[in-house]
């Protein structure tokens, strides 16, 4: 058997491929489905990224492990909730308008959850003015907004220390009558949330909380995340 | 056009009852009866707190600018209009808030005062009503050092 030469069996001259066979046309259309490709891909993660109500922060980071008093004087550290999501913000409890109203708020958010999903969530508020917030009171101010929230204050480095971790700031005010105890203070009032896996996920301004039907999905996409 | 007639009607009677009433109820200026109060409410707070805040929309349905100057109840020392700030951007922003003198209620508008916005705070508390509860509370508006008489209800949430 002779092998047959491939240019015995081919025409003489072939006629001009047609244009969907040119290398260059495939070069175009691969560019163009890697590209589409890549931006589906992208926008998908964007979107996930994205998909949640509060303001996502990326990459994360392992959260300040703050050290605080909690009800009874007994330290109490961030770490201690690990493997629960935790809510917590900055407060006072001589703060009439929106400490209790960010607690409000997140008091509704946290009803809304299920019992289970409860056990999974703590909700901590931490007073910049230890000066009038002893343990004592901050028990008495959180828990009448919901049993299981926890307040803590503590000295005022570790306060300091524990808002400028989270960036983070405060000041007293003075008030009309210029007594020692008349002052208000200014203050950060985002709510940070730390994952169950410890890392500072999501912020949300003060003024977010109210949605509570997008905090408890927020809350469910981080209890369901795998864990680090 | 049954709305028109209706309220034509309600104008009709509320005249009448005006003409049969003695004059020194409505001897107050346009602007000052202008005002009306919608939604009242005061927010429970916890025994520990001193303080707490009032929330209403007042509407102005008259030709001048009014002014929510304060107030006062029989459970608190003091009543002031505030106003809540904020400083700063981003993380670093602090959300507080200031007393002022007065917040305006415009001519034909509406002043809001809700949570995380204007308020009247309630400082000083001698009492603490728990949620359900109605409060006896005065609002002092201007011109005119003019007051109204309010009965309002505590709650933990805005009165839907």
């Amino acid at each position: 058997m002779s092998v047959v030469s491939p240019k015995t069996t081919s025409v003489p001259n072939p006629p001009a491929k047609p244009p969907f066979f040119d290398w260059r046309v495939w070069t175009v259309a691969i560019v163009l489905v890697v590209a589409v490709g890549l931006a589906v891909l992208f926008g998908v993660k964007q979107n996930a990224q994205q998909g949640f109500y509060g303001m996502r922060l990326f990459p994360l980071k392992t959260a300040y492990d703050f050290k605080l008093l909690g009800s009874n004087g007994a330290d109490v550290w961030l770490d201690q909730f690990q493997g629960k999501a935790v809510l917590f913000l900055f407060g006072f409890t001589h703060c009439a308008n929106i400490c209790p109203t960010s607690l409000t708020n997140l008091t509704a958010v946290y009803q809304a959850l299920t019992p289970e999903e409860r056990k999974q969530v703590q909700v901590v508020f931490i007073s910049v003015d230890p000066n009038r917030d002893t343990p004592q009171t901050l028990e008495q101010y959180v828990t009448s907004f919901d049993p299981s929230f926890v307040g803590l204050t503590g000295s005022k480095p570790a306060i300091d220390q524990t808002v400028l971790a989270y960036g983070g700031s405060y000041e007293m005010v003075a008030g009309p009558t210029n007594q020692p105890n008349d002052y208000s203070v200014n203050h950060s009032a985002y709510t940070y949330l730390v994952n169950p896996s410890g890392k500072l996920e999501l912020l949300y301004g003060n003024e977010k909380l109210a949605e509570v039907p997008k905090m408890v999905s927020d809350i469910r996409a981080v209890l369901h995340e795998p864990r680090s | 056009m049954v709305k028109f007639h209706r309220r034509l009607a309600i104008g009709y009677w509320l005249f009448t009852l005006a003409l049969l009433l003695p004059s020194a109820p409505f001897a107050l200026a346009d602007d000052q009866a202008a005002v009306t109060v919608q939604r009242p409410w005061m927010r429970a707070v916890p025994n520990v707190m001193d303080t707490t805040a009032v929330y209403m929309v007042l509407v102005n349905s008259g030709p001048a600018p009014a002014q929510l100057v304060g107030g006062s109840t029989a459970i608190a020392d003091s009543v002031a209009p505030m106003i809540t700030t904020k400083e700063g951007e981003g993380l670093k922003q602090v959300v507080g808030m200031k007393g002022v003198d007065a917040l305006e209620i415009p001519a034909h508008g509406t002043l809001v005062l809700e949570p995380n916005g204007n308020h009247l705070m309630v400082m000083g508390l001698k009492e603490h009503p728990k949620e359900g509860a109605q409060v006896d509370f005065t609002i002092k508006l201007e011109p005119g050092d003019h007051e109204i008489h309010l009965k309002i209800p505590v709650q933990k949430k805005p009165v839907q």
